[in-house]
C-alpha cells in the first residue's frame, strides 16, 4: 500500500496539487474500486449461479436477455430499480427501511477486509480476520429486524429461524477460525496468506492440516449465508420467501445484493484461509517470468494475484452451488443438532489435531 | 456406522449430479426449436372428400358427442357424399377414433399441433379447411 501511495502523490505532485488531498483521496480510490467491482461482481454471480444450477439439472438456463443471456440480471437489476417500494400496512416504517441497509452496509465493509493481492488488503491490521466474523454477523440483525418490522408471520418466522441458525453455526466456524490462527501464528489475514507460502507450489495451503476444519468451515458458511441445504429462513415451499416477503423494488434489491455478495465475500475469505489466497498454485508468477520491463512486471503481478483469489473463490463458490444442487432442506431440529452434535465436535478435533501437528513441526 | 452409510451416499450423490454437466440439456427453445413427432402424433384433422361416402361411423364412434357433424346428399349417380362435414376442435379430445374406424381412410391426422386461437368459432374446422389440410399435409408428404 505504501507503494502505490508515493506514486499517487507523484501524480498530483505534477498536477501541482498539496499532499493532505492527497492523504484525504487516497483511501477512498480503493473503496471505489471496490465497490464498483462488488456489483459487477454480485451481477454476474446470479447469472453464474443460475446457469451452472441449469448445467447440473440437464437445463439451459436463461438465454433469452443477450448473447446466451448474459444481459439476464441487468435487465433484473433495472426492473427492480424501476419498481415502486411498498411499504404495507401496520410496518414499523423505520426498522422495515433500516433491515435493508444493516443487511447490506457490512458487506461492503467485510469486502474491505479480504487481501486481494500483497498491496491491496485495505482494512488491514493485526487482528483483522476476527473482524470479518464480527461484521459478518451484524447481516443477521437485518434480518432479524427485517422480520420484525413487516409484520407478517412468514417473515418473522424466518428471520428467527435465520437467528437461531446464526447462533448455531456461528460457534464451530470461529474454532475452525482459532485452528488456522494456530497454524498461522497470526491473526491478520494477509499474514495468513503469507504463512501458507511454501518451496512447493500448493504444498503449504493450510486446507491440507486442517482439512477438517475445511470441511466444518464451508458447512458452517452455507448455513451462515442461508443457502440450501441450509435454507430455512427463507424457504419457499414453507414460508413464501422468508423475511423478505413484504420487500420489494429497491429495499429487495438491497437484500439480494447483500446475499450474493456475501456469498462471494464467504468463498473468498474461505479461499484466503484454507487456499492460500492470492498466492499463485503455480508457485511462480507468469507476469514476472514473460514481462522484461521490471516495472509492469510488478505491477503485472498484482493482477495476478487477484486473478488467483478470485479462480479460488470461484471454485468455492461452484461447490456451494455444487451441493445446493444436490442436496435437499434439512428440518428444523436436524440444522441445530447438525451444527451442535457433529460440526462442533468436528471442529474441536480440528483444533487438536492442528494444535498436534504445529507442535511436532 | 450409520453416519458412516450417510457420508457415502452424500458422496455418491453429488458425483451422479456432477455428471450431469456433461449431459446434453433436455430444454427446448419452443418458438425457435421445435420437437420431433412421431409419425402416429394425433394433430389437427385431414380430409379426403372424394373417398368419403358419408356413411356416419365417424360420428358413431366419437366418445365426444357432437364434435363431428355431417350433412349428406346423394349425387346424380345415386351415391352419398357429404355435402358439409365440421369438426369441432372445442369438443375433439384427438383420440383418433375416427381415423381407425373409417372403412374407407378418408379422414388422417397431421402433425399440426399448433391451434392455439383467439376465437373459438375459428377452431371448428369447416369441409374447405380440411380439405386443405389434407392437401397441404397428406399428399404433399
Amino acid at each position: 500500500m505504501d507503494y502505490l501511495y508515493f506514486l499517487y502523490l507523484e501524480l498530483l505532485h505534477k498536477w501541482n496539487l498539496p499532499d493532505y488531498i492527497a492523504m484525504v483521496t487516497f483511501p477512498i480510490i480503493p473503496f471505489c474500486f471496490v465497490a464498483a467491482a462488488l456489483i459487477v461482481v454480485v451481477i454476474f454471480l446470479v447469472l453464474a449461479e443460475r446457469k451452472i444450477l441449469a448445467f447440473f439439472t440437464q437445463r439451459k438456463g436463461p438465454n433469452r436477455v443477450g448473447p446466451w443471456g448474459l444481459f439476464q440480471t441487468i435487465a433484473d437489476a433495472i426492473k427492480l430499480l424501476c419498481k415502486e417500494n411498498i411499504t404495507p400496512e401496520g410496518t414499523d416504517k423505520f426498522l422495515f427501511t433500516l433491515a435493508p441497509l444493516l443487511a447490506f452496509i457490512p458487506v461492503l465493509v467485510v469486502w474491505g477486509i479480504i487481501p486481494f493481492c500483497n498491496e491491496f488488503d485495505i482494512i488491514s491490521f493485526s487482528i483483522n480476520s476476527l473482524l470479518f466474523v464480527v461484521i459478518a454477523a451484524i447481516p443477521i440483525l437485518g434480518i432479524l429486524l427485517a422480520g420484525y418490522a413487516s409484520n407478517n408471520k412468514y417473515s418473522l418466522i424466518g428471520s428467527v429461524r435465520s437467528v437461531a441458525q446464526a447462533i448455531s453455526y456461528e460457534l464451530p466456524l470461529i474454532f475452525v477460525l482459532l485452528s488456522i490462527v494456530v497454524l498461522a501464528s497470526s491473526m491478520n489475514l494477509k499474514q495468513i496468506v503469507l504463512a501458507q507460502s511454501s518451496i512447493y507450489p500448493f504444498c503449504g495451503y493450510f486446507v491440507f492440516p486442517a482439512f477438517l476444519g475445511f470441511v466444518v468451515f464451508f458447512a458452517c458458511g452455507i448455513a451462515e449465508l442461508n443457502r440450501c441445504p441450509f435454507d430455512l429462513p427463507e424457504a419457499e415451499s414453507e414460508l413464501v420467501s422468508g423475511y423478505n416477503t413484504e420487500y420489494s423494488g429497491m429495499k429487495f434489491a438491497f437484500f439480494f445484493l447483500a446475499e450474493y455478495a456475501m456469498m462471494f465475500i464467504m468463498c473468498a475469505f474461505i479461499a484466503t484461509l484454507f487456499l492460500g489466497g492470492f498466492l499463485s498454485p503455480l508457485g511462480f508468477y507468469v507476469g514476472e517470468k514473460l514481462i522484461p520491463n521490471e516495472f509492469l512486471a510488478n505491477l503485472s503481478v498484482y493482477f495476478e494475484q487477484a486473478f488467483w483469489v478470485f479462480v479460488k473463490t470461484f471454485f468455492l463458490i461452484f461447490c456451494m452451488i455444487w451441493v445446493r444442487a444436490t442436496l435437499p432442506r434439512l428440518k428444523s431440529h436436524q440444522l441445530t443438532a447438525f451444527a451442535w452434535k457433529v460440526l462442533l465436535p468436528l471442529s474441536l478435533l480440528n483444533l487438536l489435531i492442528v494444535c498436534l501437528i504445529k507442535a511436532v513441526l | 456406522m450409520k453416519n458412516l452409510k450417510y457420508l457415502i451416499s452424500l458422496i455418491i450423490g453429488h458425483l451422479t449430479v456432477f455428471k450431469h454437466i456433461f449431459k446434453k440439456p433436455v430444454t427446448l427453445e419452443y418458438p425457435e426449436k421445435k420437437i420431433e413427432l412421431n409419425d402416429k402424433f394425433r394433430g389437427e384433422h385431414a380430409f379426403d372428400v372424394e373417398k368419403c361416402t358419408a356413411c356416419g361411423t365417424c360420428q358413431r364412434v366419437c366418445p365426444s358427442f357432437g364434435t363431428i357433424e355431417i350433412e349428406k346428399e346423394k349425387d346424380e349417380n345415386g351415391k352419398f357424399y357429404p355435402k358439409n362435414y365440421s369438426i369441432d376442435l372445442n369438443k375433439c379430445i384427438f383420440c383418433g377414433n375416427c381415423v381407425q374406424y373409417c372403412p374407407f381412410g378418408a379422414i388422417k391426422m397431421t402433425q399440426n399441433y399448433e391451434l392455439a386461437d383467439e376465437k373459438k368459432s375459428t377452431l371448428k374446422l369447416e369441409i374447405n379447411t380440411l380439405k386443405r389440410n389434407y392437401f397441404d399435409n397428406i399428399i404433399d408428404k
